[in-house]
């Protein structure tokens, strides 16, 4: 009886140490396995299907907490109205650019935030739609009417967007009194910056940014946010200016695009 | 398959509420149900490959890197067998209420915790320490079921 006790208890301890094992090399290299995301997106369609009344619920919920509360829903609709703003700037984008957009703004296309993961809290979220929704890689993504980023992966029926608070994402911007022209770009750590503009112009704090022309999918004169800092000019006579978005980067649990 | 539902559950109701908070671990609540109600069971492996499981679809769900509640839970599950294990059989039934209750709360305590330590911050542990708070009336419920279990099987 002893024995098979201990035997017991040695299986336990062999099976417990190697998932734990199982778990820190899972920990340690999936964050640099780009098939990762792949298996999110899979376990994250499959799951789909069973979160969907749970959707429904929060959205009802969500709609009648709105209209019971005057503020909320002016908030509710301040936000809408930004939405349909932020659209209607790139339909006009759309029309006075040479360039086709292969984004359609009939109408302002809500999606749910589905993934925020801690560990790239300030590079990228993933949203519930995908290639089925007619989502490519470089859309425009808002929150309450500003930037926050740009689609960077599409699956079926998700898709990866990238922050403007990733260190990696980079966009032309002009400030909006000046026309100064520089790039936005994000420090990893929610600060976001735009470089590159020259030392001697009379930038303001408060004054308007928004991109500039590009090379690539995003359309001149969508709002990102005002200029909120300065920091001093280097040796190559360039400024740098802290930017606060428009859209508050820590809460946003829907997205426009 | 109960605790398949737990874990959908936990799920649901964190769609729900929309990732602004995090509801209680029922599914690990499962899990340390059954393994101190499954006294004729030696075995518990099941345990083990069960939290892992649940661990490593929960991070790839919610967190987006595995690792963070597989360890989290593998780690529960292995200090409740050993603790567990420490009491004799007959003494198991009457008496344990606290060591039922510390374990309860140890599935809410260490998994959401690990997250907290790597990552660190102060959103993080207000955050946390709301999810202590929420979880306690789960924890409630789960030790009013296991003592109508023991209560059954004493008569």
């Amino acid at each position: 009886m002893d024995n098979n006790n201990t035997r017991n208890t040695t299986r336990e301890w062999a099976h417990g140490l190697t998932a734990l094992i199982l778990g820190l090399f899972l920990l340690g290299v999936s964050s640099g396995l780009g098939i990762m995301k792949n298996i999110i997106d899979i376990w994250g369609a499959i799951l789909f299907v069973p979160e969907y009344p749970a959707v429904v619920l929060r959205e009802i919920y969500l709609g009648w907490r709105s209209r019971s509360n005057d503020n909320n829903y002016l908030n509710t609709e301040i936000a809408k109205l930004r939405n349909e703003n932020a659209a209607l700037r790139l339909e006009l984008a759309k029309i006075t650019s040479e360039k086709n957009y292969t984004i359609s703004s009939d109408d302002v296309k809500t999606a749910r935030v589905t993934l925020r993961a801690p560990m790239s809290w300030w590079s990228e979220i993933r949203i519930d739609r995908g290639e089925q929704d007619k989502i490519t890689q470089g859309l425009p993504v808002f929150s309450e009417g500003y930037l926050i980023g740009r689609i960077s992966t599409v699956s079926l029926m998700s898709s990866w967007a990238e922050l403007i608070t990733s260190p990696s994402f980079m966009i032309p911007a002009v400030i909006e009194e000046t026309r100064d022209l520089g790039v936005i770009t994000g420090e990893g750590n929610g600060v976001v910056l735009l470089k590159y503009i020259p030392a001697g112009r009379s930038v303001h704090l408060g004054m308007k940014v928004c991109t500039a022309m590009v090379g690539e999918q995003l359309p001149p004169g969508l709002p990102i946010g005002r200029i909120a800092g300065e920091f001093p000019a280097g040796s190559d006579g360039y400024k740098m200016y802290r930017v606060e978005p428009g859209a508050d980067m820590s809460r946003f649990y829907t997205v426009s695009y | 398959m109960l605790l398949v539902i737990l874990w959908l559950v936990q799920d649901l109701l964190t769609v729900f509420i929309g990732g602004g908070m995090q509801i209680p671990g029922f599914f690990m609540l499962g899990v340390a149900y059954k393994l101190l109600i499954d006294e004729g069971n030696d075995d518990s492996l099941w345990a083990i490959w069960s939290a892992f499981a649940g661990g490593a679809l929960w991070d790839l769900r919610w967190v987006g890197i595995p690792g963070f509640f597989t360890l989290g839970y593998v780690a529960v599950v292995l200090v409740i067998i050993q603790v567990w294990g420490l009491i004799p059989p007959q003494g198991r039934i009457s008496g344990t209420g606290w060591l039922v209750f510390i374990l309860l709360e140890i599935t809410q305590l260490i998994p959401p915790m690990l997250p907290v330590l790597i990552l660190g911050g102060n959103i993080g542990w207000s955050y946390f320490l709301y999810q202590q708070a929420y979880s306690l009336p789960a924890i409630f419920v789960t030790m009013a079921i296991y003592s109508q279990k023991v209560r059954d099987m004493k008569v």
